[in-house]
């Protein structure tokens, strides 16, 4: 395959890139006792992209033939060569580590064929439904990505790559009267079957996601206002993707983002260093290789509290006049690559959460991603929270429901005044929108710090 | 024509399918086909990004045996990979539980209808789109230097697609559709706009003006200058076409779904035959308009669609079918399955029309002592319950019969079906978005937050 693409990007004027993705996606989706679907979709082609004259042209084909190939190569530097007489900012490509060889992402080992996953969530669902009296609703969603890709690149990317990237959904809903209350779990892996499976146990998850709803019935809501709260990993990724990693996107700098022309001002407090790293193993954010063809590394975007980097791609790059660390990603063969965010997180600091805990005289414990939330490019956000206890005079508390967390990022980083030693990266179930998805990961240590917290009565 | 024998091949390549997926030990089987170019022309922040172009062709495969289902799809038509996916589908329904609602449906007369191909659109190439797009964006920036394009795209779509199953269902339609779509705000020394986005679509390629449709827009964002902050007030709200999708569309789409009533997740569940909105409300669901966005001749399982009225002055006529939700309330589908050959089908609408009204634009306006227009929203709705709540862009201030002011910072909230019996006016003015045909609503007791 990698001759074939080689061979049809010859003779092509400035520069090529051919990737050959091919994707075999399977989603098992369980609800309310019956198996609603079951779908595997193949879906395989090349994308090819084409810088001549400053201008980009982009052509996707399911015919990947040697002909097919040629042509698309053909259409695409015709399409940027027409453009570059429109396109007055001329786009130029950085110098980049480019990836050569096989990058096999986790290997996966006895994956269970598809008559066993659906056993598997129908398992769960029944067990979901027979949980508790209370459930009215029941859902266990599975999807699994499995990726194979081929990049090529006129001036010398030559990577193999192969990845696979499951993720499970619970969500229960139970009623008593007109009253309706929800609990979910979600988490995804780069891995396999078992990989998942090692990341949390299914059983555990639906019992919890039951017990979680059940108990929110009985749950009181708090009083609106600014609060010292405790941030478990999970809602630090949430702070960390969405709120930070956004921003700190190059295509969004460019766009006057919040971070524009702040590289070497103090940010956050002294305690945060926040990266994003595409190497990490078994994050559902993994990318050893990106959709350019350029060698994933750590990037440090706030050190010890200092703003030091924003995430590029080799374009953006190029205008900052810095190096790419591969945060290009594609979702298909059919999307070209954009900046996007792998595994973003903030490195664990000496504290222990017992006496994070205690330093707080009136405050919550929160945990989880609840429903609803946005964030944009100034960094303000608003996001809803799944489990929220009190804590009076350093001790924790009753469940409390409807809350929200807002405020804007960074005046939130600079209030953390405690780190723990605690890491996971824990938001690897979902997908990252930014006019196409992507599997993402990100997360963190606990962290104790002022945020507005929205509740029920103000 | 020079399209035909493409289309032939859609068809024979799932007829041949079908008679595979028989042998292998399906009862029944369905072949879904789709092949697609797209050509694109991408801008932003007034220039140039990236012109593209997509070639795609593609199966979905659904077999039923002893009454379990089993769906997969490939893009690769390689004799190999069509028999992975063949057998792919077979063992997923092997491993299904039985469900006596999977039923696939029996051959019905499809009329084509007119106007929803256009041959012109054989002969674009990129240059073409590129050229297009180019006519919005300088139009808009012609129209006032104050305005910027944030974001503007020109695409053309083709597609052939083609279905076959095992009870004799057979056909196949093509269809093109050009669209021209552009976010855009204004700027004046410090003061600049909220952001706007306005639309062209057509099946035709002379149906849509890009000059026209960049001058619109540049309109909007020069006419959101100068905004102010407005108290807060309960009132009345002018949504207007653009906001009407999420605020009128989704809402009504969602709750008529056979799907989300049978689930339990829709308001209008056993309320057939009942009053569910204003007397004011007709929505007719029509995928037999010539040359409209939304029409079809038959929907994703092969059934003809027809006309339906979703509300009759209020009334609740229908519910949107396919074949397994009909089957389960022991009905026929009315042809309102929806997805491509990637997925199972779903249920959605066609081309949704709200049916105009008797009152003019100006006359709604100058009967409003105190009001907003809301010309986009952007903030969340509950389908299931209703409630909303967002921050309205575009918004103009009414005051004593007249648009005083564009505003800002102004968040509205509340229940739609609720506000659904207080619609106390739609226009005679209907402007058509995409598959909508939208006049503008009168709510009144919205909650409207200033500052």
């Amino acid at each position: 395959m990698l001759d074939l693409l080689k061979s049809a990007m010859m003779g092509a004027p400035g520069y090529t890139e051919i990737r050959y993705h091919r994707r075999v996606q399977t989603a098992i989706d369980a609800r309310n006792g019956t198996l609603k679907r079951v779908e595997r979709r193949t879906l395989a082609g090349a994308g090819v992209r084409c810088l001549v004259d400053g201008c980009w042209g982009f052509v996707s084909t399911t015919d990947v033939t040697s002909e097919g190939l040629r042509k698309a190569v053909i259409e695409a530097s015709d399409a940027a060569r027409a453009g570059a007489r429109l396109r007055r900012d001329k786009a130029r490509l950085a110098p980049a580590r480019l990836g050569k060889g096989e990058f096999v992402y986790q290997a996966c080992v006895d994956e269970p064929g598809i008559a066993e996953k659906i056993q598997v969530v129908l398992k769960a669902e029944q067990r979901m439904r027979e949980a508790s009296p209370l459930v009215v609703g029941s859902i266990v969603v599975y999807t699994e990505y499995a990726d194979e890709k081929f990049i090529v690149t006129s001036d010398g990317a030559e990577a193999h790559i192969v990845d696979r990237k499951p993720s499970f959904h619970v969500f229960a809903t139970v009623g008593r009267g007109d009253e309706r209350e929800t609990g979910a779990k979600a988490w995804g892996v780069t891995g396999g079957w078992n990989d998942l499976m090692k990341k949390r146990d299914l059983d555990k998850m639906v019992d919890e996601a039951v017990a979680l709803a059940v108990r929110k019935l009985d749950a009181g809501y708090a009083k609106g206002g600014q609060y010292t709260v405790i941030l478990d990993p999970q809602l630090v990724g949430v702070l960390s993707h969405e709120a930070i990693g956004h921003t700190v996107e190059a295509d969004f700098v460019q766009s006057g983002s919040v971070v524009k022309g702040k590289i070497g001002e103090k940010v956050a407090s002294d305690l945060v260093t926040l990266v994003d790293d595409g190497t990490m193993p078994g994050a559902a954010g993994m990318v050893l290789v990106d959709d350019e063809g350029v060698l994933a590394e750590r990037t440090v975007i706030i050190e010890r509290g200092v703003l030091r980097n924003y995430l590029h791609s080799r374009e953006s790059a190029a205008a900052f006049d810095t190096v790419p660390r591969g945060n290009a990603r594609a979702f298909t063969y059919r999307d070209e690559p954009i900046i996007r965010m792998t595994n973003t997180f903030i490195l664990p600091g000496d504290s222990r959460l017992e006496d994070m805990i205690a330093g707080i005289e009136h405050g919550f414990f929160l945990r989880e991603m609840g429903q609803g939330g946005q964030a944009d490019s100034t960094a303000e956000f608003m996001f809803g929270v799944s489990e929220a206890y009190r804590i009076e005079h350093g001790r924790i508390g009753e469940l409390v429901k409807g809350i929200t967390i807002s405020g804007q990022a960074f005046d939130v980083l600079k209030s953390v005044d405690a780190v723990s030693s605690d890491f996971e990266l824990d938001l690897g179930s979902g997908h990252c929108g930014k006019w196409q998805p992507a599997k993402v990961d990100a997360g963190g240590p606990y962290l104790r710090c002022r945020v507005t917290i929205g509740g029920r009565h103000e | 024509m020079s399209g035909e024998g493409r289309v032939m091949k859609g068809l024979e390549i799932s007829e041949e399918l079908v008679r595979r997926a028989k042998a292998m030990g399906a009862d029944e089987a369905e072949v879904y086909y789709l092949k697609a170019r797209k050509l694109e022309a991408v801008f932003e922040k007034n220039d140039l990004q990236v012109p593209k172009g997509d070639s795609y062709e593609g199966v979905g495969i659904r077999v039923i045996r002893r009454s379990r289902q089993g769906f997969a799809a490939t893009n690769v038509l390689s004799g190999e990979t069509l028999d992975d996916t063949l057998a792919a589908a077979l063992a997923i329904a092997e491993a299904s539980p039985v469900d006596t609602n999977h039923v696939l449906p029996d051959p019905a007369e499809a009329r084509p209808v007119p106007g929803i191909y256009d041959e012109a659109s054989e002969r674009l190439v990129l240059e073409d789109v590129l050229d297009l797009g180019r006519r919005f964006v300088e139009a808009a920036r012609a129209y006032d230097s104050r305005v910027t394009i944030d974001s503007a795209s020109f695409a053309a779509h083709i597609s052939e697609r083609a279905i076959a199953n095992s009870k004799g269902v057979r056909l196949s339609e093509r269809a093109s559709s050009f669209v021209c779509v552009g976010m855009a705000f204004a700027r004046d020394g410090d003061d600049i706009s909220s952001f706007d986005a306005e639309y062209s679509g057509s099946c035709a390629l002379a149906g849509i003006d890009p000059e026209a449709c960049g001058r619109r827009l540049a309109d909007k964002v020069v006419k959101a200058l100068g905004a102010i902050t407005i108290p807060s007030f309960k009132g009345s709200v002018i949504v207007t076409p653009y906001a009407g999708d999420e605020l009128i569309v989704q809402p009504i789409a969602f709750s008529s779904s056979a799907e989300n009533v049978q689930n339990g997740r829709s308001k209008w569940a056993g309320k057939l035959g009942s009053t569910v909105t204003s007397p004011l409300l007709s929505v007719t669901d029509d995928p037999r308009i010539p040359a409209a966005l939304g029409s079809a001749s038959f929907d994703r399982e092969g059934v003809p669609p027809e006309p339906i009225e979703l509300l009759k002055d209020g009334v609740l006529g229908h519910y949107l079918y396919n074949c397994y939700t009909a089957r389960k309330d022991g009905v026929r589908s009315n042809g309102r399955a929806t997805g491509t050959d990637q997925t199972t089908p779903g249920i959605g609408s066609t081309n949704f029309v709200v049916a105009p009204g008797q009152t003019s634009l100006d006359e709604m306006i100058r009967a409003i002592p105190k009001g907003l227009i809301v010309n986009r929203f952007s903030g969340n709705l509950d389908p299931v319950s209703g409630d909303f709540s967002g921050v309205v862009k575009g918004g103009h201030y009414i005051e004593n019969g007249e648009i005083a002011k564009p505003v800002k910072e102004v968040m509205i909230a509340g229940n739609i079906y609720e506000l659904f019996a207080h619609i106390v006016a739609v226009s005679r003015e209907v402007v058509t978005i995409g598959e909508m045909r939208l006049p503008y609503i009168q709510l009144e007791g919205v909650s409207v937050t200033g500052k």
